[in-house]
């Protein structure tokens, strides 16, 4: 039996004590949308980075494929669509999305750059530098980015954050059609309109684990102030 | 990765003005010959005696190799903490996150900083040795070509020991641990008379033309290690922490930014964070209850918190000042233009409370006392510890060279308004604002900005330089440093007026 796309299993992670996630445990099988929700500060963008192998557990173990994040098939096999855009100064969007689904060896990167550039709204701005996007604009291209290349799990923090509500459901059939596609992903929101579309929700608070099951708001509200959910 | 790469370098020489880059390079050019012409004529070509050429062959490689040493230590301290590469965003983002190999990926970085080290190292080198060979046995050629190998081996070591670090993930503790073992093997080199340290082999290189036989091979081994330390920190260069690059990168580009506006002091907390160079949680010493002066107990309680490694700096900073002072009595007196600078480097330490008041308008200006008078009141607990750093460089001066009576009697005198001087030009950077004047005047910036360094160089060097060139006794030396002494009270006096008009020019408009 081949390992699931995510797991993870007393996950901690501490800074000088500090506790910012504590023996938190998850796995998220192929095919499944997970909505990865909490107040600010509760440890999910913690979590997507320790997924990613940027931040290194202080405790437990996480993998992805059963791979250690940041081994070379860890890499291959996730995709990672942080909160913060960020792009090289020098190079345009188009070079971006080239360059990033030539380093994954992505099959036939033309043709799906071409549909998430047409898809995403970024016609006209293939040659545009990151300077010159606006928030909006920097978010689709980040998007694109953590789209066009192959994966099996996709970790997306706050992906709509920016979005015009036709962009939001274009990402929102994206995510649909990488999920039929048997990817596994996390997203981590405080939006009501993603819960709703998730397969399983997961909740966070002060680093621990609060709720983990079907989106239901009866037992989201018993966890999670209504505000803290309805931020975005 | 290569054709990005070239993409990137394409575009980046599309963009670059080539007038200005020529324009920058011209004036470099001149700047460095207005320096060397300056040296030449500064320094005595006459050949040095033979107890001095068999002093400096039996003891220098030891004293540089424990400079090496120390180089070697905070490149293995800064590697511990992500260093010495500054990865950008993107490139943590998109190459190292995607499967191909880090150490291919991170090399073109490293040998490029190694690159620029190491020529800048050498061209160093080759100028010191320029000067070196009128006044030491050997030929230009020796001399030249020893220095100008022993500054670019350095940057190897210190970047080969900074990349192992990172490379091999080493905690600050053990990275900080195994430069110390260095260092206090150095200088046991120095104690003993031996010749055993790998940095004091360097030291062997830099005096080649001094030595013969062995000393000569031990040389060719100091090199050989320097460059097997590179040759592993570059193979384990994929091993980097994405963590600690991330936050190096940031903060990184925030101090060159910081820099390229002359914002001394916030370079100086981004390389504090750089350097997680926290206070102390717990301070050295709990001050007693009774508060008289609240704000002089404040800034007490400050330096009860600096961390042991800032301290350290502070004294090491402190040895190297009174050492250059005895260097420039014994070699050259151009040499007395760095200690000025190097203690106005420790007093921008000294003077954090100041700087702090000075950052909180907010909270400052809801006191029931008027900014001019409490930025001057903030001043007397860092000239007192500026004094104490200067005694110890007094000290250290009185130990190092051949005259203590000279080094007590020009400390002596000099030490109030040094310390004076010195908090006061600290003072007078911390509280600038770089962009104050920048929409009036660029070049008033850059002069507003630059001024107190220089002030600082200024108003230490005369009396140093004045002790130097008067004939006599250690009396009349020492009369002759006081009579300048003047100069930097003055200065002093010059800072605290330009702070408080600041503070009173902050307050009115906050009004």
């Amino acid at each position: 039996m081949s390992a699931p796309p995510l797991r993870a299993h007393g996950l901690g992670r501490s800074y000088d004590g500090y506790i910012a996630l504590g023996s938190f445990t998850l796995e998220v099988p192929a095919g499944e949308l997970v909505a990865l929700i909490g107040p600010n500060g509760a440890g999910k963008t913690t979590f997507l980075n320790l997924a990613a192998g940027l931040l290194e557990p202080t405790a437990g173990r996480i993998e992805i494929a059963g791979e250690v994040p940041g081994s070379i098939e860890a890499r291959r096999a996730l995709s990672y669509l942080p909160d913060t855009p960020v792009f090289y100064e020098d190079l345009s969007v188009a070079e971006h999305l080239e360059y990033v689904a030539a380093l994954h060896g992505a099959e036939d990167p033309a043709a799906r750059i071409d549909e998430l550039i047409g898809r995403l709204g970024l016609d006209g701005w293939e040659d545009a530098l990151g300077a010159e996007l606006s928030k909006g604009m920097k978010q689709k291209a980040s998007i694109a980015l953590a789209l066009v290349r192959p994966f099996e799990v996709l970790l997306a923090d706050e992906p709509l954050d920016g979005l015009d509500p036709p962009s939001r459901q274009v990402l929102f059939d994206l995510l649909a059609e990488t999920q039929t596609a048997g990817a596994a992903i996390v997203v981590s929101t405080h939006r009501p309109d993603v819960i709703a579309a998730a397969d399983r929700c997961v909740a966070i608070r002060d680093g621990r684990l609060a709720y983990d099951g079907k989106p239901d708001p009866a037992v989201l509200e018993e966890v999670f102030d209504p505000s803290e959910l309805e931020g975005a | 990765m290569k054709a990005m790469r070239a993409a990137r370098r394409r575009r980046y020489v599309a963009r670059t003005d080539v007038m200005e880059v020529l324009y920058r390079v011209y004036l470099g050019g001149l700047a460095a010959l207005f320096a060397l012409a300056f040296l030449a004529g500064a320094l005595h070509e006459v050949p040095a005696d033979p107890a001095s050429v068999a002093d400096i062959g039996a003891h220098a490689p030891a004293i540089i190799g424990i400079g090496v040493a120390l180089l070697v230590y905070a490149g293995l301290r800064a590697g511990a903490r992500g260093g010495p590469l500054a990865i950008e965003a993107a490139e943590v983002r998109y190459t190292l996150l995607a499967p191909v190999s880090r150490r291919t990926a991170l090399r073109p970085a490293a040998v490029a900083q190694l690159r620029i080290a190491t020529i800048a190292g050498a061209i160093l080198g080759a100028v010191v040795g320029n000067f070196v060979f009128r006044r030491f046995p050997g030929s230009g050629v020796e001399w030249i070509g020893s220095l100008a190998a022993f500054g670019a081996l350095v940057p190897i070591a210190v970047l080969g020991a900074a990349l192992l670090a990172s490379g091999r993930r080493l905690r600050p503790p053990v990275a900080a641990a195994l430069g110390l073992v260095l260092v206090a093997w150095s200088v046991l080199d120095l104690a003993a008379g031996w010749n055993s340290s790998p940095a004091t082999m360097l030291g062997d290189l830099a005096t080649l033309p001094l030595h013969h036989g062995t000393e000569a091979w031990l040389a060719a081994v100091g090199a050989a290690l320097a460059l097997a330390l590179l040759a592993a920190g570059l193979l384990g260069v994929g091993g980097v922490a994405l963590e600690a690059a991330q936050r190096r990168a940031q903060l990184v580009a925030e101090m060159r930014f910081s820099a390229s506006v002359q914002d001394l002091r916030t370079v100086i907390l981004l390389r504090r964070q750089l350097a997680s160079e926290r206070p102390r949680r717990k301070p050295w010493l709990r001050l007693p209850g009774a508060v008289r002066h609240p704000l002089w107990r404040r800034d007490w309680q400050s330096f009860l918190r600096w961390p042991a490694v800032r301290v350290a700096r502070v004294t090491l900073i402190a040895v190297g000042a009174g050492a250059l002072a005895v260097a420039g009595f014994s070699q050259t007196p151009v040499l007395f233009a760095l200690p000025g600078p190097l203690l106005f480097i420790a007093a921008l330490d000294l003077i954090e409370p100041l700087a702090q008041e000075n950052e909180r308008p907010s909270l400052r200006l809801l006191l029931p006392r008027p900014s001019a008078g409490l930025i001057r009141a903030h001043l007397v607990v860092p000239t007192v510890a500026t004094a104490v750093v200067l005694a110890i460089a007094t000290v250290a001066a009185a130990a190092i060279g051949g005259d203590p009576g000279l080094a007590l009697g020009v400390g002596a005198i000099s030490l109030i308004p040094w310390a004076l001087l010195l908090a006061g030009a600290a003072a007078v950077s911390a509280t600038n604002d770089p962009y104050e004047f920048m929409l009036v005047s660029p070049e008033l910036t850059q002069a507003i900005n630059f001024a107190p360094i220089v002030v600082a160089a200024i108003g230490v060097f005369l009396p140093l330089f004045i002790a130097w060139r008067v004939e006599g006794g250690d009396g009349a030396r020492v009369g002759a440093a006081l009579s300048v002494a003047p100069v930097a009270l003055v200065f002093a006096l010059i800072g605290v007026g330009v702070l408080d008009w600041r503070a009173n020019r902050r307050e009115r408009e906050a009004m």
